[in-house]
């Protein structure tokens, strides 16, 4: 038999359903395979074993008794270090939350316990989700499994090389900006950021809450249109999801590439490493030979869509990040004289550099003779950004482009320079500004053996059609999963 | 962008940056609001104020009470507590 580690979701899904496989087999070689390969990778910023192997354990029991939850029951799942789950540490990898234990479920969490999910709790992250390479967690910095002295991506790369490196099948990560898009394509795994409002936020901690999405991670496209149909729906709790058409994992299939219109960049519109703009033109050919057309878009708005990221998420982490005072929530600064030191040199101590540049260009967006000029004016950009993807949406079925511009760069290579940074996420970050979903498709490995995403984006509240495209990539032979065996 | 003015900033952030942080900092965000100043190119006047806050879908829920949060379980996440209260600093000062 295939080492449990290296079966896909599916295969797991099926071997617990069909018995020939217990949960607490697959989770007990999970588990020696993280304590071998994750003092490479550095994914998991806390790992309680013995917790872990109850839930196997009970998830068994209840196969055993013929009380499954579900068909998912024993299933297991990485959870990023921003979702909340009761009684366990969540410090979105950051100093000032760092012994934060939450009192209470996020809605997903709540979810995934309903169907017997095994929760795998802390992947690490980018401090409070900001950043493009998990470079900025408080903790460590997490490797890519590819080639461990690269970035797996960010923020939620501690979720994406967890899978990649087959120490889980599924994992979930929160994408604001392309947190989940941009660390899926640098580790060569599908990972999904569904419409906004698609999929509740409450026990997300926020970073900019008209952005952020929950989304999966997963070695096989099953493992996302699975999680998506259990995680999406109507939630009280968070105003903002949207009373929409339930997502149906078996309304996915692959459809026929004749006739169908396929949005594309003009390539001298941005400029991409010349091994992915070569994969992309490659794939590109290939489903036009499929019968598939063409069509250019005017991408030329989109330039403009990091620097209004930017002002969009900072005005909302400024804002969200104001309760981490050192009263409400957080470490505390004991012997601070006043009330305002006690607050600021909480905060001072408490939150990492990256976190203070975006609270301070947030504060100064919003501050009064600047709001208007940058907050105001990025909101109206924000609008049109929003408004070219319907105009888009109206002349073709869906768009390919690539996820990142660039496969994993080295440890260190971006840290001193944020503007660099910044542009990781340039192709990813006006999906979140026009609320669209996108996923992340596997696209083969450049000359250094590292991986290129493609990013599928379809309109609003369309995870259907969009999962449909992607399930066709995967079936191109380029676009085959190639995850390593080996960790170097 | 000058020291002052990033300093205002940081007073209102709740942040403070030591002497030694200021110059890095002032040419990282200097160079940020260098970038994000492109927006300033374009044009966004056909854009109404009303259209900012559209929203697609939102719907209220019904107003009533339930169940949050049990005393017991804040206490055990609380830094202090006494008597069913959670204690925090002094925040009035006399």
């Amino acid at each position: 038999m295939k080492d449990l580690i290296y079966l896909t979701y599916s295969e797991i899904k099926t071997k617990l359903n069909d018995g020939s496989l217990k949960s607490k087999d697959l989770v007990s070689a999970y588990i020696s395979r993280i304590e071998v390969t994750d003092s490479k990778v550095k994914a998991f910023l806390e790992f309680n074993k013995e917790n872990i192997l109850k839930q196997a354990e009970e998830s068994d029991n209840r196969r055993k008794s013929g009380k499954l939850l579900s068909e998912f029951d024993g299933i297991p799942i990485g959870i990023k270090d921003n979702i909340c789950i009761t009684g366990e540490i969540t410090s979105c990898s950051s100093k000032i939350l760092e012994n934060f234990r939450s009192p209470y479920d996020a809605t997903v969490i709540q979810k995934l316990k309903a169907k017997g999910f095994v929760l795998f709790p802390r992947l690490n992250m980018d401090e409070f989700a900001m950043g493009s390479s998990t470079e900025n967690s408080a903790f460590q910095t997490t490797r890519n499994p590819f080639d461990t002295n690269r970035i797996p991506g960010g923020s939620s790369g501690g979720s994406a090389a967890a899978v990649a490196a087959s120490m889980l099948p599924v994992s979930l990560g929160s994408d604001t900006g392309g947190s989940i898009r941009q660390p899926a394509a640098l580790c060569g795994i599908w990972g999904l950021k569904p419409t906004y409002g698609r999929v509740s936020r409450y026990g997300l901690i926020a970073y900019a809450s008209s952005l952020d999405q929950i989304g999966p991670f997963s070695n096989d496209l099953q493992g996302i249109a699975d999680l998506m149909e259990i995680l999406s729906g109507l939630d009280h709790k968070d105003q903002t999801t949207a009373k929409v058409n339930s997502f149906e994992a078996n309304t996915v299939s692959s459809i026929d590439w004749k006739g169908k219109r396929i949005g594309v960049m003009k390539s001298e519109e941005f400029s991409f490493s010349p091994e992915v703009n070569k994969r992309y033109a490659e794939i590109l050919k290939d489903i036009e030979t499929k019968g598939a057309t063409l069509v250019p878009l005017d991408f030329s708005l989109l330039k403009f869509a990091i620097p209004v990221y930017y002002l969009i998420a900072t005005a909302e982490c400024s804002s969200n990040l104001s309760r981490f005072d050192g009263i409400r929530y957080g470490l505390r600064k004991e012997g601070a004289g006043k009330l305002e030191d006690l607050y600021s040199e909480s905060r001072t101590q408490g939150f990492g550099a990256e976190v203070k540049r975006r609270i301070l260009l947030g504060t100064f967006s919003l501050s009064s003779g600047y709001y208007d000029a940058y907050y105001g004016k990025a909101q109206k950009a924000r609008v049109l950004i929003r408004k070219q993807y319907a105009e888009f949406f109206k002349s073709v079925d869906i768009i390919f482009q690539p996820t990142s511009p660039t496969t994993a760069f080295k440890v260190g290579e971006k840290t001193k320079d944020p503007i660099q940074m910044y542009q990781a996420d340039i192709l990813t970050t006006s999906v979140n500004l026009a609320g669209v979903p996108a996923i992340s498709c596997p696209a083969g490995l450049d000359s250094n053996g590292l991986p290129i995403g493609l990013q599928i984006t379809s309109h609003h509240f369309d995870e259907s059609k969009l999962l449909s495209f992607a399930k066709s990539v995967s079936e191109l032979e380029m676009c085959k999963l190639a995850l390593p065996t080996e960790i170097t | 962008m000058d020291e002052q003015e990033l300093k205002n900033i940081a007073n209102l952030a709740k942040l403070n940056i030591d002497d030694a942080e200021v110059s890095s900092m002032l040419n990282d965000f200097s160079r940020i609001v260098q970038y994000v100043d492109e927006i300033k190119n374009l044009d966004t006047s056909a854009v109404g104020d009303d259209e900012i806050y559209e929203q697609i879908f939102y719907e209220l829920r019904k107003d009533f009470a339930e169940n949050g949060l049990k005393r017991d379980d804040l206490a055990k996440i609380a830094p202090s507590y006494e008597n069913g209260y959670i204690v925090v600093p002094k925040v009035i000062e006399t």
